[in-house]
């Protein structure tokens, strides 16, 4: 119990720091979230160049933003809500017909082919995960991302995908499909005892 | 593979422990580059709001200057009684200078919307005047 006033004070203040522009809270906040933010603009299907421009727009964005950040939403909500919308902007501005629903491109989808089990055999688990996920349509990956290991609620995922829960629900169960037909070509038999 | 409902709670858990594990890469010097970018914007941002005061303050100054011949032209006599009342007012001892209140807020009464121009235009003159000589210590940083 105390320990937990003590962590609500300490991120209180640190959360104080960030809103008043101090620059040192706010190294500390990239650095504690600059990976989920590339991971952010990584599941929505962006190259390595485009990745680091999306996120550092980002960023800055969170930096001018952060006065008006209200502390009902987690940080790490809000800051995801940020970065998806600053990559979709990105996609919508550079790659105009590019559709998000859709399977990620084909010289991508065409370079992994389906892995056999054999090659998947001494890889690690989270690798072929990874890259069946980076094969499903982009807002089905974001959504994947946002769900199983961020671990956000539909309601959280809706609102930093400015989508229906429902449309969510369906992102997920079809990404869930899809990745179940991926990853079973890959492990063969062998995916329940994974770990 | 997945059908039954244990299985699909196995195949939730293995997708949210690989995901959790996989760590996306990012560039060593990340931080610091971007540090970097904001010191600049911050430093922009300042910037551009002297560039902003030193032109408000430039156009108070002509507004001054075109202000004051704009009212010598068209009202000579309402300069001269509002600043012969002044000096009057100074001149005259105790009591009398509180006499005159009343008629000082008659006058203001009879042409306030003058006034208030005046004072506005008057204000904003003496800010710039003050951003010209002291600009550096007026600063809003």
């Amino acid at each position: 119990m105390a320990d937990d006033v003590w962590e609500q004070q300490r991120k209180d203040s640190w959360l104080r720091l960030l809103r008043s522009g101090d620059h040192q809270a706010f190294a500390q906040f990239i650095d504690k979230y600059k990976e989920t933010v590339f991971l952010c603009c990584r599941g929505l299907g962006l190259s390595e160049d485009e990745v680091e421009d999306v996120a550092s727009e980002t960023f800055l964005a969170a930096y001018s933003g952060l006065s008006r950040y209200s502390g009902r939403a987690e940080l790490s909500t809000w800051l995801w809500s940020i970065a998806y919308r600053q990559g979709i902007n990105y996609l919508r501005k550079n790659r105009g017909q590019w559709q998000l629903e859709a399977e990620p491109d084909e010289q991508i989808a065409g370079s992994r082919e389906q892995e056999p089990a054999a090659a998947a055999q001494g890889r690690e688990t989270e690798n072929i995960v990874w890259e069946a996920v980076e094969r499903l349509p982009r807002l089905w990956a974001v959504a994947v991302i946002l769900h199983y290991r961020e671990e956000k609620s539909i309601a959280d995922i809706a609102k930093i995908m400015q989508a229906k829960e429902n449309t969510v629900k369906t992102y997920l169960f079809r990404a869930r499909e899809k990745l179940k037909e991926i990853l079973a070509a890959a492990f063969g038999e062998d995916i329940d005892v994974r770990k | 593979m997945f059908g039954s409902k244990s299985n699909e709670d196995k195949f939730d858990e293995m997708l949210g422990r690989a995901l959790r594990r996989h760590s996306e890469p990012v560039p060593a010097d990340f931080t610091g580059r971007m540090l970097r970018r904001i010191e600049e914007a911050d430093e922009q941002k300042v910037l551009a709001r002297v560039v902003l005061q030193e032109r408000l303050a430039l156009v108070g100054s002509i507004i001054l200057g075109a202000a004051a011949i704009v009212v010598a032209v068209f009202f000579p006599g309402t300069v001269t009684g509002f600043f012969g009342s002044i000096v009057g007012s100074f001149t005259e001892q105790g009591g009398a200078l509180i006499g005159r209140v009343p008629q000082a807020v008659e006058a203001f009464r009879g042409e306030w919307q003058f006034y208030t121009v005046m004072g506005a235009v008057f204000g904003f003159a003496v800010y710039s005047l003050l951003d010209l000589l002291l600009g550096d210590r007026l600063r809003i940083t």
